[in-house]
């Protein structure tokens, strides 16, 4: 009866409980209920927030966030001078209408829910992006499939992926979807989370318990159930029950004798040997498993987890953090703001373009990552911009931009296209480095291999098509200093670092062009490159 | 003062699910009494991995005369009324600073689990990724102004490398191992030509100077580690000529043999005199579902001129005393010799041993049945192996972690060292 | 007598044991079947006894690698490095060389004339023995001892040829040597690499070697026996293999690569008298019995053993084979089944 009664608990407790009369009306801009719910929040703690930041600073945080890459000179310099106050919204609307865009948001997503080194969800990702596909759509495809286009076919990776090992499956469902880890579950009740029992990590399970992998197809049975031990001993069978602890009835499994079996296993056999997909069960559990998981009553994990992890990936922390922990012992740092964000979300077609686009027009966006008051808040706060390592990606496009002769990028008839050549050609750099998670920390390998690369040596080195060629050719020493920052940092230089290169440079009279050389490693090694801030 | 409603419940949350992990709050091992830090000073460890589970049978615990224990014989050794398998003639006439374990029951069978569980000393848990032992030792083992590296990882098989656990967790890439694969030199160690070492350091220094003013006002893990491994790099690369055995003395490398495993050994004795606080050089690959007494034939043989070279080696420039030597693996054996006269893994009853730094030599704790199928005496799991490791080197087991507001113990809660094998 | 037709070739029955049995010989004359143990034990057994009795002679201390009938006595090699002579009838040593070998003993021959009792060691040397006296006659060193690899090698198995005149040898990476049993000459080195894996890279050591060797009737043709190159080397993962030499040549005639549905080692390898077929046993974790045509050079038939075969005897009129393996001892008949029932085809 206990179980019973936590059941209940957790439908009560289920993250984010409606209470829509309460929330900022829907028709609120999504930058502006960001803003409203995370200002009040500091005004209650008073907490100062960080400053705003410049147009530079601006320019190259959402370039960085929209487009993957840190602009060019010219770009930086173009805005900055533009004196049109819509510049930032025009900004966002013309990096959002490129593909880099949906490539770099495929890329995130791809691994965020590829295991961890796959790329087989990207091309479709980036498919479903273009098509303008919901997320409902793309957890759709993804978990149930469709084999008859080719793109939902490759999404079905994230199920065939982990199809081996279907704990793993339900788990990384759980956790990647509904940003619930219920790994815990599966031998005793949750520890910490009294609401999750070896009910509901079984009940997940059985959505994909009869699904297996019948050549390169998923495919499922008709039949098949889940019996478990609890801690005490006892046999239960599970039921096909959802994380909210709503159960699906289902029909009484399909029942074959050993003939039927026997068919059935050449059937798939057969299948296997044509290449084919199996069709799928007239009742698929793995069918109702988005059912259930998009329908009113349940759908906030759904709705909340997304809204969670796009948060997170701009803001560098999720309003609920860990982002697999969205569980009623651990409340989000801004309920509200979650729940206006998850509803906005559901109501808008899952669009994540758009919830994107809002999250990057908000004030709170735009505050410096320095903070110079006497103690920085904590980051749940959102008074100051988190630093965020680069992506591989995005760190590979970085070091491209940066290296190359800024001339390179100036004719504005050719630069779109060059820029997108480069960015391609130097994409292989990004293997070189780690995707970053929540605790990344920079191995001091890639510290050794930026520091004696051969191929990186190439990229610092005073040639024509470099960064230092253009450099050496310049005057003074001043206008050099002010060329790198820009070209590497894109913002002016301050006095300080003018005096400290000078210096450097001075002292290397005798050898100019390997100290430009070296100037130029300095500044691409440093932390300014290495992060979006 | 008010306190804010969300700050109250994030906190809340906070403790009952762990946060990601913030090494600003894991300084609390710092405060140690003095005496333990002496204590623990210039400790060492060499784990000698013995990748793909050897057998226990044809190593440490033999069984002369049972079907379960196959062909090989068992030796008398140095120590009155201990016998090892015949394969390890030279560990048996100097077991005088080893300490035998014959009683693991770790219960993960599988490659993967099983190695997990080794390097990790605990099962994973799904919201906490947690360092393996060589990141643990590093941490606390390493100082900061030593200029080699403090985590150094060999294992050149292929087979079961991804296995081999190297992972700093929630102690982070500080603490990461510098992991040879393919060479036996560290990549990237070396200085370009085509710059000078004043140049090479200068410009670091100029970098240096650009990042520190970057991150000043900034606070984040992640950016303090960048600057922390750029620190590191000109410390590690004075440490190249560690891994470059061309200065070694003939007659030691004749000793040692020319062996890939024996040339890492020899690196790892270098590494550890220098003061690396952990080195390991996994041997793989020892999985002999068929033909395991030919595969121990080979693999034994030489593990046991290895292991003895290299505590001799150590033993005679007096860092035996400050340096733990261990041989592990993921499991072991079944005493059951299969049709092909192979064993298959078995994690049930097996063995480990640990030489030197803090250890009891000379003993032998736990025992097996006579059959080897069950542990009879003294049964222990990894947790304990892990916690005796530590207490070895001078450090306390039960010391805490903070991840988050989360405490951390080094070994799982209610495990104790063995301390029948500690000096 | 010896139209045995392996077409006809089934299993009459099986004994189980604890142990794994290694060795195994019959005197043609007395019928009597012996078997060597990795219980350390010789035994005396009639494998088609109802509930067969198993008469141990016992002074060995590691597994009985070797056994040979010198019609007065029996002589055991074993991994313990010790020869023994027994007497038959009291099971009692009468003669016992301690340290035969530095090494472990793999195997025993023993001349046509039976004067002379072959032995075969990891120490890599080939003892000729007095069969009679138990005097060292000669020794056969050549085979390294150390692999390129740096690793031991391994000496398996020795056979000597119909007229007594040759020695081959067979050793783990897979050399072939054939000597002159009078002078203890070397006279030429074969070899079948394919039998031999080394693992330089994913796991780094090796596997395989040749396991068993015999001589044609005739002496022209010597047929070596093992496992072919292994993908991975935890498992007898290849396909049992027979590679045929010309004696007198050298020459590889052919080789028998085997098929996936048979894997393991060759242990031993049977010539029908007529020299036109053998018999190649073995196996992995399961056994099996393969015929090969050497005219025709294919596969005349494969049967599936009960067990990983170890050795196996074959009445000299072709009717019985009774082989020992792991953990069972088993019974086969050349004889055509006596009613007509549907045979049991293993191919």
């Amino acid at each position: 009866m206990l179980k019973k009664l936590s059941l209940l608990a957790a439908v009560l407790l289920c993250p984010g409980i409606n209470h829509a009369q309460d929330l900022l009306p829907p028709e609120t801009s999504i930058q502006d209920a960001v803003d409203h719910y995370i200002k009040s929040e500091q005004a209650t703690g008073n907490i100062q927030p960080a400053a705003q930041v410049d147009d530079y600073v601006l320019m190259r945080r959402t370039m960085l966030d929209l487009a993957g890459r840190i602009p060019t000179i010219a770009e930086v310099e173009a805005y900055v001078a533009d004196e049109d106050p819509q510049k930032r919204v025009k900004l966002v609307d013309r990096l959002m209408a490129q593909p880099e865009f949906t490539e770099q948001l495929a890329y995130d997503l791809n691994n965020i829910l590829a295991p961890a080194g796959k790329t087989d969800l990207e091309l479709y990702l980036v498919d479903a992006l273009t098509a303008q596909k919901g997320w409902d759509t793309m957890f759709a495809d993804m978990i149930y499939g469709n084999y008859e286009e080719e793109m939902p076919k490759q999404a079905m990776q994230f199920v065939n992926l982990r199809i081996s090992d279907i704990d793993n499956l339900t788990n990384a469902t759980s956790a990647l979807f509904f940003g619930v880890n219920i790994s815990c579950a599966k031998c005793h009740d949750h520890p910490l989370v009294s609401e999750w029992t070896q009910a509901h990590f079984y009940g997940m399970k059985s959505f994909f318990n009869r699904s297996f992998s019948n050549g390169d197809f998923v495919a499922e049975r008709a039949y098949g159930e889940i019996k478990y031990a609890t801690t005490s001993g006892e046999q239960l069978d599970a039921q096909l029950m959802f994380l909210t602890g709503s159960v699906i009835e289902e029909p009484e499994p399909v029942v074959l004798d050993d003939e039927g079996k026997k068919k059935e296993k050449a059937d798939f056999e057969q299948l296997k040997k044509d290449k084919k997909p199996a069709p799928a069960p007239a009742f698929s559990r793995r069918a109702q498993l988005i059912e259930i998981a998009l329908r009113e009553n349940d759908r906030e994990y759904f709705s909340k987890n997304i809204a969670n992890r796009m948060w997170h990936r701009i803001y560098g922390y999720g309003l609920v953090m860990p982002l697999d922990q969205m569980h009623p012992e651990n409340p989000p740092s801004h309920p509200d703001l979650l729940d206006w964000l998850a509803r906005d979300t559901y109501a808008n077609g899952y669009n994540l373009p758009r919830l994107i686009r809002g999250l990057v027009l908000s004030q709170t966006y735009s505050q410096s990552s320095r903070y110079d008051g006497e103690k920085r808040p904590a980051e749940f706060w959102f008074a100051a911009a988190n630093v965020k390592p680069l992506s591989p990606r995005q760190y590979a496009a970085a070091l491209a931009i940066a290296a190359r002769n800024p001339a390179h990028w100036e004719d504005a008839s050719e630069a779109e296209s060059r820029i997108a050549n480069e960015v391609k050609a130097q994409r292989g750099w990004a293997n070189k480095f780690a995707v970053p998670n929540d605790e990344f920390q920079v191995s001091v390998d890639e510290a050794l291999l930026f520091s004696n690369d051969t191929a990186f040596e190439d990229k610092i080195k005073v040639s024509n098509d470099r960064l230092g060629g253009e450099l050496a050719k310049l005057e003074t020493t001043e206008a050099m200093v002010q060329r790198a920052i820009k070209a590497v940092y894109s913002r002016p230089a301050t006095p300080e670092e003018v005096q400290a290169i000078s210096a450097y440079l001075d002292a290397r009279n005798d050898r100019r062009e390997d100290a430009i050389s070296q100037i130029v490693w300095a500044l691409m090694t440093s932390s300014e490159l290495r992060f979006n801030h | 003062m008010s306190v804010n409603p969300s700050r109250r419940r994030f906190l809340g949350g906070a403790a009952a699910a762990g946060i990601a992990a913030s090494s600003m709050n894991m300084d609390v091992l710092k405060a140690e009494a003095l005496s333990n830090e002496l204590k623990k000073n210039g400790k060492r460890v060499l784990l000698l991995w013995l990748a793909g589970g050897a057998s226990q049978l044809e190593t440490w615990d033999p069984k002369p005369g049972r079907l379960t224990g196959g062909p090989y014989q068992a030796i008398q050794t140095s120590l009155p009324g201990v016998q090892i398998s015949e394969l390890m003639p030279k560990m048996a006439t100097r077991l005088h600073n080893t300490a035998i374990i014959r009683s693991l029951n770790t219960q993960i069978g599988d490659h993967g689990g099983g190695a997990r569980l080794m390097h990790l000393g605990r099962r994973d848990e799904p919201n906490l990724k947690y360092p393996d032992m060589g990141s643990v030792l590093a941490r606390e083992l390493g100082r900061p102004d030593l200029q080699v590296p403090d985590y150094v990882s060999f294992y050149t098989a292929t087979e079961g490398r991804g296995n081999a656990v190297g992972q700093p967790g929630f102690l982070g890439a500080r603490y990461a191992p510098m992991f040879l694969t393919t060479d036996n030199k560290p990549a990237h160690l070396s200085r370009l030509e085509d710059i000078t070492d004043l140049d090479h350091k200068e410009r670091a220094d100029l970098r240096a100077l650009l990042s520190n003013r970057f991150a000043k006002g900034r606070v984040s893990e992640s950016l303090g580690s960048h600057n922390v491994a750029y620190g590191r790099v000109r410390g590690l690369m004075s440490s190249e000529k560690l891994f470059d055995l061309s200065d070694e003395p003939q007659k030691i490398k004749d000793r040692y043999g020319n062996s890939l495993f024996a040339q890492q050994a020899m690196v790892a004795r270098r590494l550890v005199e220098a003061g690396t606080p952990f080195v390991k050089v996994a041997r793989a690959w020892w999985d002999s579902h068929g033909q395991n007494f030919e595969t121990h034939l080979e693999l034994v043989t030489e593990l046991d001129h290895v292991m003895s070279t290299l505590l001799e080696d150590l033993e005679e420039r007096g860092l035996l005393e400050d340096t733990l030597v261990v041989t592990l693996a993921e499991f072991g054996r079944t005493p059951t010799i299969n049709a092909s006269l192979g064993r298959d893994h078995f994690a049930r009853a097996w063995s480990a041993s640990l030489t030197g730094c803090g250890i009891q030599g000379g003993t032998v704790f736990g025992a097996t049945d006579e059959d080897g199928q069950h542990v009879k005496d003294n049964e222990i799991g990894a947790a304990e192996l892990f916690a005796t490791i530590y207490k070895a080197v001078g450090i306390d087991p039960h010391h805490e972690y903070f991840v988050g507001s989360r405490p951390i113990p080094l070994v799982d809660p209610g495990t104790h060292a063995v301390d029948e094998v500690l000096a | 007598m010896f139209q045995a037709d392996p077409q006809n070739f089934r299993e009459l029955k099986t004994t189980t044991r604890p142990d794994i049995m290694l060795r195994m010989i019959r005197n043609e004359d007395s019928g009597e079947i012996y078997v060597g143990s990795s219980d350390a034990k010789v035994y005396k057994v009639n494998p088609m006894a109802e509930e067969p009795e198993f008469l141990p002679f016992e002074g060995h201390t590691s597994y009985v690698m070797g056994l040979v009938d010198t019609g007065k006595y029996l002589v055991s090699g074993s991994y313990d490095k010790s020869l023994i002579w027994w007497n038959k009838e009291t099971q009692q040593q009468v003669r016992r060389i301690e340290l035969a070998h530095d090494r472990w003993i793999r195997n025993l021959a023993i001349t046509p004339d039976k004067k002379h009792v072959l032995s075969v060691a990891d120490d890599m040397i080939c003892k000729i023995w007095d069969a009679e006296s138990g005097e060292l006659v000669r020794e056969l060193v050549s085979h390294i001892k150390i692999s390129e690899e740096g690793f031991p090698n391994m000496l398996y198995a020795v056979t000597v040829s119909p007229d007594g005149k040759l020695v081959a040898t067979v050793d783990r990476i897979a050399k072939i040597k054939i000597w002159d049993f009078e002078t203890g000459e070397e006279l030429k080195e074969l070899e079948a690499p394919k039998c031999y894996t080394w693992d330089a890279k994913a796991r780094i050591h090796a596997i395989g070697g040749i396991r068993s060797v015999s001589f044609s009737p005739d002496g022209t043709q010597l047929a070596v026996g093992g496992i072919g190159q292994i993908g991975n080397v935890d498992h007898l993962g290849a396909a049992g293999r027979v590679e045929l030499f010309d004696v007198a040549s050298g020459e590889k005639l052919h080789m028998f690569e085997g098929d996936d549905k048979h894997k393991g080692l060759v242990e031993q390898i049977i010539f029908h008298p007529s020299g036109k077929w053998i018999m190649a046993v073995g196996g992995d974790h399961n056994g099996w019995i393969q015929f090969m045509d050497l005219e025709k050079k294919e596969v005349l038939k494969q049967v599936k053993a009960p067990m990983h075969v170890h050795q196996m005897v074959v009445t000299s009129d072709f009717s019985t084979a009774y082989g020992a393996g792991h953990n069972r001892l088993a019974v086969w008949s050349f004889e055509p089944k006596p009613e007509p029932e549907p045979e049991p085809q293993d191919n």
